[in-house]
């Protein structure tokens, strides 16, 4: 190795790790609210979308004095952000005016499969630079994914919302099957999302019955989650809740998702 | 006439267990059904508990609310002498369903008792039926003292109209596309998960109903010839109005709590089976309860065997069975002169 390129090896390396290059981040994408709002410091936030005010969506604390934007590309030029994130789909002609207008717009894909996952966590990666907790997650992720799928299965089948279920192509079909569970829905031909009925749930007798989200609050959607002959699965503690940002961003909670269900298939294969 | 109008309740009565048994086999599991009634209801055999938890109710539920619904409009006919009256038109329906609205929204921020109640599942009902009877109490008042069948008419459109006004204040408020969905499908009613738990819930409601309606099926009768002739004849008063009301708003309004608003079968119904009755208002109320079952439960196995990427919401679905029975009824009145 060259002495000069010694030099600035060491150079480099006394140098401080490069935190967040931007200073003020805007964003018009809920998902990507959620993932500065919680991994980016508070004062470097300066916009995020109203939906983020909502309870439902709102996973960590909202800073006071933060705008809520509606998409609106005019909010955004006043606040004149470093840089302003925007998902694959919504507030397109927004973005596409700011963008015109000289502004740094970062365009972040969505994530509906694991692979597609680490490309967005790739994403953010580059537009939010070395980000330690985004970093973090991303290394927590491909560790996970790294492990062998445990060869023997138990078997487990989502009831969400409506009594809908998700069956192959979808990344909660991906997290089930990685944490080694056979989605049922998936063994019977479901593809993307369907339905499953109470009496189909009983029939099927899955070793994990697996609810999405919201479950803390009464909804007509959820009556078939509180009926009584789903008793016994909540009583033996055979069910697992996905949690609800798993639905709008799974950048947040994956890694801690495939850990528990792996954990909750540990627990099951052992008691039998 | 009348030995074919008897054999046709008698036929409608024979029906009803036969309904039952078609309920009870339907579904998207076959089950064996010999088998599984074998096991009794406490068995943990899957084909059981699918007969015991889930069909059972759900059957037994549609029976009630159907009966509960039939036997509303019936009586609400009655007392109005109106063939276009139904429990929804002194806002029975509305009240409970503002009520729901309101809970649907506001509900998760209850504190305490009222809160874990609301976690629980049964505050909704509660004050569904609560609401029925606050908007059926508001007609009344604002029907005023000795109120005719077209004033209490006129006072329940009235406040059936700000009930849906408040209605669709409370959605513009919605404060998330979750909730506005939520009131979509309890508006247009639904049996789907229902378990023994909202059966029971409703049912003292609805005997109760029934017990009113039945004290005041003379009063029926005698209105049948007029206000002013039932007043002659000794019903008089404030009394007797109030007692077909409070059945009304106890029985559909827990109907409605627990199914959400089912058009159509208290509107219906009382019609198909008054022929058979020859007419009699008192007779009129089971006829209806038994014909309003039985319509609920033939709705209910077709939204069960209906295949689709969403269930079927039982609305429309009694809507499709009994409209046509409904024009078939006005081309034979046009005939007979039967309405």
């Amino acid at each position: 190795m060259h002495f000069a390129s010694r030099i600035l090896l060491l150079v480099l390396l006394a140098l401080p790790p490069v935190t967040l290059a931007q200073e003020r981040i805007a964003s018009l994408n809920l998902c990507l609210d959620q993932v500065l709002l919680n991994w980016v410091a508070p004062e470097k936030i300066a916009s995020v979308t109203w939906l983020s005010a909502n309870e439902h969506y709102r996973s960590a604390p909202l800073p006071e004095d933060i705008h809520l934007n509606r998409g609106r590309a005019e909010e955004l030029l006043r606040l004149e952000p470093d840089l302003i994130l925007v998902g694959q789909f919504g507030a397109q002609r927004a973005a596409r005016r700011l963008r015109d207008l000289g502004l740094n717009v970062v365009s972040i894909p969505d994530a509906y499969s694991l692979e597609q996952l680490l490309e967005q966590l790739g994403a953010m990666e580059d537009a939010l630079g070395q980000l330690q907790p985004l970093q973090q997650q991303k290394r927590r992720l491909e560790k996970r994914l790294a492990l062998p799928v445990p060869q023997e299965k138990a078997s487990a089948l989502i009831l969400s919302a409506n009594n809908i279920t998700y069956g192959s192509g979808l990344l909660e079909h991906q997290l089930l099957e990685h944490a080694g569970f056979a989605n049922l829905a998936a063994e019977r031909g479901v593809q993307q999302l369907g339905r499953v009925s109470l009496e189909e749930v009983i029939a099927l007798q899955p070793d994990l019955l697996v609810f999405y989200g919201g479950e803390k609050d009464f909804a007509i959607a959820h009556l078939a989650a509180r009926h009584p002959v789903l008793k016994n699965y909540i009583d033996s503690g055979r069910t697992y809740t996905l949690p609800a940002e798993l639905g709008f961003c799974p950048a947040l909670v994956v890694a801690d998702v495939l850990q528990q269900l792996t954990d909750k298939r540990k627990t099951i294969v052992n008691a039998e | 006439m009348l030995t074919q109008n008897k054999s046709a309740l008698v036929l409608f009565a024979l029906a009803l267990p036969l309904a039952l048994i078609a309920a009870l086999a339907s579904g998207p599991v076959s089950i064996d059904l010999g088998a599984a009634l074998g096991d009794g209801w406490r068995s943990e055999n899957s084909d059981a508990v699918i007969l015991w938890q889930l069909r059972l109710p759900r059957a037994l539920l549609a029976i009630l609310v159907g009966a509960a619904l039939g036997m509303g409009g019936a009586a609400m006919q009655g007392m109005l002498r109106n063939p276009l009256a139904e429990p929804a038109l002194l806002g029975v329906s509305s009240g409970a369903a503002l009520a729901a609205i309101l809970m649907l929204y506001y509900g998760f921020s209850l504190p305490g008792f009222w809160g874990l109640a609301w976690q629980s599942g049964w505050l909704l009902p509660a004050l569904a039926i609560v609401g029925a009877f606050c908007a059926v109490a508001c007609v009344w008042l604002l029907a005023g003292r000795g109120a005719s069948a077209s004033r209490l008419v006129l006072a329940g459109v009235a406040i059936n109209a700000f009930l849906s006004a408040l209605m669709a204040l409370a959605l513009n408020y919605a404060p998330s596309m979750f909730a506005m969905q939520e009131i979509v499908f309890w508006l247009l009613g639904s049996l789907a998960n229902r378990g023994w738990d909202q059966l029971l819930l409703a049912l003292p409601f609805v005997l109760i109903g029934a017990v009113l309606l039945f004290c005041a099926r003379n009063y029926l009768r005698a209105l049948s010839l007029g206000e002013a002739s039932a007043a002659s004849l000794g019903f008089r008063g404030r009394r007797y109005p109030l007692l077909v009301l409070a059945g009304i708003a106890s029985a559909v309004g827990a109907a409605v709590a627990v199914a959400g608003t089912i058009g159509f079968v208290g509107l219906v119904v009382p019609h198909l089976v008054r022929p058979l009755v020859r007419q009699d208002p008192g007779l009129l109320l089971w006829a209806s309860a038994l014909a309003g079952a039985l319509l609920l439960l033939l709705a209910d196995i077709v939204v069960i065997n209906f295949v689709g990427a969403q269930e079927l919401r039982i609305g429309a679905v009694t809507a499709f069975i009994g409209a046509p029975f409904f024009f078939w009824l006005i081309v034979s009145a046009r005939r007979g002169q039967l309405l």
